[in-house]
């Protein structure tokens, strides 16, 4: 999952909103890139990848998805 | 209020950038170059969908094999559950698909000897997949060489948009609407032919595949097409904390996932076969053995050979990088051991089609995973390759379409009204799609709904989903256009879950990647497709039986018959 845009690095060229699949990008009044959508990303790097001055940080590890379990915690019937 | 529409004219309209149309936009344009071919995506013009992100491995037939042969591979792999024509025309052109991306640039792994290296796939006589030269640059060379060719061609292209409606007028195709979900643009869009190109469902599971969300499929049932292949989930094994890509060499190259007690789990469900299979039928074994509290699985690496480390460590681009981050985490993937897990990722149900892509409707084509080829048992190399070819078909097909179709006018009234519905829930308060999306995870991964599944918890799936229509669906708010974008994507989510626990209910009989725990064998009235009709808004399942009087090869080999489950 992203984790940050280092706004200092920044030099506000758009690259990487231009190129987030997901749109979880955009660009801030001040012209610098921010997280405006967090939780869409799907840890593609192709921001990362595309940032020039390497002001970006994406965590390798994902999101956790349910548990193939939950049914069972929530006090559902377990017919496996 | 609504923003004013903006209205777009084009001949062919292609929903979705990916492989499939991109080939799409090629097959039309080389077949008539006077048509105006537009594709529109949702995600950033040119992305180039699933395939950008993707190995950019392919299953190519060739090397002394025919189509036929690979035709009987498909069949036994299968389960009978085969279109044997359309399959052996899609082998036929692969080589050509297989020597366009070479000369549009792309490379392919070869020995010292110069022959091209392959891998066999799930233990089959010929299905074999060409790796590319160096692992991370497949998928996005495939993609600027796709790119390159629109420009070339000059096909349209529009990004960031979201297509929510077909238009029909007399029973036939005739554009589109959708919105700009970074400005809030709404749109209309005139066509003479219309092909959904827009990939299938994924329930976000963060493998890279979180981009379409089913809404081709929805969009194609909406306007009467049918549907094929729902009870059939894409479940994969994935690590628990992250991802990887390139499960599909792995295993023919001699990875096996192992049990708490370091058991090869897969000897045992099939003595035959062992763990060199698709990972449908290893996800079953790793769900039997964690309930039996054998887990953790881990995957055991240590039989890969050196001489196959270049079609498995990634060398360049996303992949790379993604490795190099797990090693700064203290993971080094061909050394540590880590839980892997099942994960419901994609929906496997899409659109039947004629053999060129055409649908029930009229003006209406379907093209790559939109378009129902397989029943959720895969192999790798499949998707670029079928996606290609599909796409190029449906374009060809098109653009014939459109030389003997008269323009039709749409109706921007009852246009901008579909509009206005979608926008409704803009700038309202209420549930969130983030909300829902969780919800819809949850129903869809227990065992037993989705890999384990009996009728119990089908039926149990199917009232949580009803009472999450109840609940939240129809309050669903969107704060801002992007939102709006999501809103849209998990109402198609839920229309897919909807399908698949329809269809899965309705196949009391277990092949392919479908089993169910309460008909755990394959009967012979189940030979057949379950396809859902559109009845009043409702899917109704019903077989379409597989026309073995037709086929060329016999059905009478069975790849489910490998297993004791
Ligand atoms: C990490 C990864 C690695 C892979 N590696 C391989 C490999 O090595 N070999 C192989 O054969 N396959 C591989 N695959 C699978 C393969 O890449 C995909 O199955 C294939 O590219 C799908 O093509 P498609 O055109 O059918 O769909 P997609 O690529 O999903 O394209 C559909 C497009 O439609 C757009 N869209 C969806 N809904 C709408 C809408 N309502 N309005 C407008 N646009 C819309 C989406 O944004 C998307 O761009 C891989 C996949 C992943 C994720
Ligand atoms: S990792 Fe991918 S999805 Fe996430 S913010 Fe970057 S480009 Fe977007
Ligand atoms: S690509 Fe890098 S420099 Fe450019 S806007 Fe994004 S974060 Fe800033």
């Amino acid at each position: 999952m992203i984790r940050f845009i280092n706004a200092e690095l920044c030099i506000g060229c758009g690259t990487c909103v231009e190129n987030c699949p997901l749109d979880t990008l955009r660009m801030n009044d001040e012209g610098k890139a921010y997280i405006a959508y967090g939780d869409d990303c799907h840890s593609c790097y192709l921001c990362e990848l595309a940032c020039p001055v390497g002001a970006i940080f994406v965590h390798p590890f994902k999101k956790p998805f349910p548990s193939p379990f939950s049914h069972l915690k929530e006090g559902g019937e377990d017919n496996a | 209020m609504l923003n004013t529409p903006e209205r777009i004219t084009t001949d062919i309209l292609v929903i979705g950038g990916g492989s499939s149309g991109l080939w799409t936009a090629k097959g039309a344009k080389e077949a008539d170059p006077n048509a105006d071919v537009l594709i529109v995506d949702k995600s950033f013009r040119d992305w180039g969908g699933l395939m950008h992100l993707s190995g950019g491995d392919l299953e190519v037939c060739r090397g002394g094999d025919s189509a036929e042969d690979w035709v009987k591979d498909f069949t036994y792999y299968w389960d009978g559950l085969c279109q044997q024509d359309v399959m052996e025309t899609i082998w036929q052109q692969s080589h050509e698909i297989f020597e366009e991306y070479q000369r549009l640039g792309c490379t392919y792994l070869k020995d010292d000897e110069g022959s091209y290296r392959s891998v066999p796939q799930r233990s089959l006589d010929h299905v074999r997949l060409f790796p590319v030269a160096v692992k991370g640059t497949g998928g996005p060379n495939a993609r600027a060489a796709m790119i390159r060719e629109m420009e070339r061609l000059g096909v349209r292209r529009l990004g960031r948009i979201e297509i929510t409606e077909l238009i029909k007028k007399n029973d036939r195709i005739v554009g589109a609407v959708g919105f700009n979900y970074v400005t809030g643009q709404p749109l209309i869009f005139q066509a003479k032919a219309v092909v959904i190109a827009a990939g299938i469902a994924s329930w976000k599971p963060s493998y890279n595949q979180n981009t379409a969300c089913g809404e081709g499929p929805c969009l194609a049932f909406r306007a009467g097409a049918v549907l094929r292949n729902f009870e059939f989930l894409h479940i994969w094994n994935v690590p628990r904390d992250f991802e990887w890509e390139g499960q599909t060499v792995l295993m023919p190259l001699g990875a096996k996932f192992v049990n708490r007690e370091g058991e090869v789990f897969m000897n045992r469900y099939s003595p035959i076969l062992g763990p060199n299979t698709d990972p449908h039928y290893i996800t079953r074994g790793m769900a039997l053995e964690t309930l039996a509290g054998r887990g953790p699985i881990t995957l055991d690496l240590s039989a890969i050979e050196e001489k196959d480390h270049p079609i498995v460590r990634p060398k360049a681009g996303r992949h790379l990088l993604h490795y190099d981050k797990l090693i700064d985490e203290g993971i080094d993937f061909f050394r540590d051991k880590f839980e892997w897990i099942t994960q419901v990722q994609l929906s496997n149900g899409a659109v039947e089609t004629g053999e060129n892509g055409e649908t029930a409707v009229k003006g209406l084509y379907c093209a790559g995973r939109c378009r129902s080829l397989d029943p959720g048992v895969y192999m790798g190399g499949f998707a670029l390759m079928t996606t290609a070819i599909t796409g190029r078909m449906s374009g060809r097909a098109a653009a014939e379409f459109i030389a003997g179709a008269e323009a039709v006018d749409l109706d921007t009234k009852a246009a901008a009204s579909m509009l206005e519905a979608t926008f409704a829930p803009l700038g309202k308060e209420g549930v969130t799609p983030a909300e829902v999306l969780t919800d819809l995870q949850k129903i869809i991964t227990p065992y037993d709904v989705s890999i384990l599944k009996t009728a119990g918890a089908l039926h149990r799936a199917q009232q949580q989903l009803q009472q999450l229509r109840e609940e939240k669906l129809s309050h669903l708010a969107a704060a801002d256009p992007h939102y709006l974008l999501k809103l849209e994507e998990v109402k198609a989510i839920a229309d897919v879950t909807d399908f698949y626990l329809t269809a899965a209910l309705f196949r009391e009989d277990s092949r392919a990647g479908h089993f169910r725990a309460d008909f755990p064998h394959r009967y012979d009235d189940w030979l057949c497709w379950v396809n859902l009709y559109n009845e009043g808004g409702r899917a109704v399942p019903k077989k379409k039986f597989v026309p073995t009087a037709d086929y060329k090869f016999p059905v009478e080999r069975f790849y489910c018959d490998n297993f004791t489950f």
